[in-house]
């Protein structure tokens, strides 16, 4: 009887095979599983695909552990937004401007006396902001900055909870690097697409020279951009559908995040900051 | 982190569409938007009323009573408080926090602790140009506190003594002026400023008597008499004195600074380069005389 099931199962085996993930593995290379700082005590690490970028479709090289303290956070979206709010603002200068009464041309001689005319109201100027033409008063000048500085610990959660939020989403992927076979624009343009990923894609690299290849192909393509990693922010990351992280890049955000996560010395990061100090 | 709200809501995110520029948005009420009502008798008078102090602004000045005698004046000038602004000031840690701060791994206690080991924590900050002369260790939390330490602090009470003593520890009240204080609050400041450690001055006359004193574990008191201090003490409070002669970290233990020095193990007028990693003493028989006496 079990030699009639056997064959049968076999079967069904090879039949799903194409509906479960197969881990492709070159010979030789082999990936090392990542060591997390900090190690979690009370969370299970999250995990994710290590994928390949030098072919269209996808080959999963390996899983790879993201620290929950950094991948797995409350997604604040109230956070996020004082983020972007905060990012559009800080280097704002607001240059409408409108004129004060002792700006606007004219307006130096006293219209009529100030007695003896029938129904005419006192008055010494026609720029006064009285009149049609005159001054504005509590109208906008110009440069008016909008500077300010958002908390250090809601800056470190914005991007914990937009990073949290790409992986929940699906829309985080780790390549093993950023090298691709051929400049042409069709190749990525197809690998995004056959991957399901965009249509805007932002790629993070760990350093700020890019691999050549794939800083030609998407040179004329607006909605693929490269980012080094100490330019990760949470707008460019809310700004593209799809994240692209380099492995050794998650590593840099790791470690600097839970570096600040876990420091001791607060009081100095807004000291820079603090305004109304004597 | 970490609870099941964070997994159920990152869960539900997966389902929901992207989050994007466009869909985020702040608390709703978390923001004040500024209210002024227009229109017919939107805001008549904006909340400045009709005529007077609200619309021109030229309010009574403060502590007027409209002819009254006012409050300020109607009783005799009483200084409880005078000169409390030249006062020293010990801003406090209690033993329970100083546990915690062991427990958590923020003070190695097998090495003698002093303010600057307080300072390090990052938890507790003084400014000596507010004449805050250093820690009082307070005694909330002396019922648990278990660690062995060796600690020097600015002011304790003889609770406070009696529990640092019952756990084995030793502790000593040492007095610091403002520019020592200066020095030992943030000591890479200090050293990049490339100048020689200064003496520790001698404590002022209302001072002396408390730093000299057994009983108060003054660092200027007699050895002799600490010692029997710390019996009678254990005594009164009812617990066994450890013998800390029989102790292992007995070198740690009896660890204590000069009074002219500020740092374990540095010496004043030597000059700390961080840069090259070296120190330099003083050589000059009238700068040692200086710095020695």
């Amino acid at each position: 009887m079990l030699s009639n099931i056997l064959p049968r199962l076999r079967s069904y085996s090879n039949y799903l095979k194409q509906f479960s993930t197969v881990v492709t593995t070159d010979g030789d290379t082999k990936i090392e599983p990542r060591i997390l700082q900090y190690p979690p005590k009370y969370q299970k690490p999250r995990q994710v695909w290590l994928e390949n970028l030098d072919t269209i479709d996808e080959k999963k090289l390996s899983l790879l552990d993201l620290h929950p303290n950094i991948f797995a956070v409350n997604p604040r979206i109230d956070v996020i937004h004082q983020n972007v709010r905060w990012q559009s603002l800080y280097r704002y200068v607001s240059y409408a401007h409108t004129k004060v009464r002792s700006e606007v041309r004219g307006g130096g001689r006293k219209p009529w006396p100030q007695k003896g005319l029938f129904c005419r109201a006192r008055h010494g100027s026609i720029r006064s902001p009285l009149f049609k033409g005159g001054g504005v008063i509590h109208g906008p000048r110009s440069p008016t900055p909008h500077f300010y500085m958002l908390p250090f610990h809601t800056r470190i959660l914005g991007l914990t909870s937009t990073l949290s939020i790409k992986l929940s989403q699906d829309d985080l992927h780790v390549v093993n690097d950023l090298e691709i076979p051929t400049d042409e624009p069709q190749f990525i343009e197809e690998l995004v697409k056959s991957r399901n990923w965009g249509p805007s894609v932002l790629f993070i690299n760990e350093v700020d020279i890019m691999p050549r290849n794939i800083t030609v192909a998407t040179d004329l393509i607006k909605h693929f951009n490269l980012m080094p990693v100490y330019g990760l922010n949470v707008y460019s990351m809310l700004k593209h559908d799809t994240l692209v992280l380099t492995r050794t890049a998650v590593d840099v955000i790791e470690s600097k995040l839970l570096t600040h996560l876990h420091r001791t010395n607060t009081f100095n990061v807004m000291k820079k900051y603090k305004v109304d100090q004597v | 982190m970490g609870s099941k709200t964070v997994d159920k809501a990152l869960t539900m995110l997966r389902t929901l569409p992207r989050v994007s520029l466009k869909n985020i948005r702040d608390n709703p009420g978390s923001k004040m938007t500024q209210k002024r009502g227009r229109g017919q008798h939107g805001g008549d008078y904006h909340g400045a009323g009709n005529k007077g102090s609200g619309q021109r602004q030229n309010y009574m000045r403060l502590g007027y009573e409209t002819g009254n005698r006012p409050f300020y004046l109607r009783f005799g000038f009483e200084p409880y408080y005078e000169r409390h602004h030249l006062r020293r000031q010990y801003p406090p840690v209690s033993l329970l926090q100083l546990q915690t701060m062991v427990d958590t791994d923020r003070i190695d206690i097998s090495k003698p602790i002093d303010l600057t080991t307080i300072c390090n924590t990052g938890l507790y900050r003084i400014f000596p140009d507010q004449h805050q002369f250093g820690i009082n260790l307070t005694d909330e939390g002396a019922d648990t506190f278990q660690a062995k330490v060796n600690i020097e602090v600015q002011w304790a009470s003889e609770l406070v003594v009696a529990a640092v003593e019952r756990a084995g520890g030793v502790i000593t009240t040492a007095y610091y002026d403002m520019h020592s204080l200066q020095c030992m609050i943030n000591p890479t400041k200090f050293f990049e400023r490339g100048i020689p450690i200064p003496r520790r001055m001698i404590p002022p006359t209302d001072a002396a008597e408390y730093y000299a004193d057994p009983s108060k574990r003054g660092y200027l008191a007699d050895p002799e008499k600490v010692s029997e201090e710390r019996l009678v003490l254990s005594q009164k409070y009812g617990y066994n004195l450890p013998v800390i002669e029989k102790d292992p970290d007995y070198e740690m233990l009896t660890e204590r600074k000069d009074p002219r020095q500020i740092f374990f193990g540095l010496n004043p007028g030597w000059v700390v380069n961080l840069k090259d990693k070296v120190i330099l003493k003083p050589l000059d028989e009238e700068l040692l005389q200086y710095y020695n006496s």
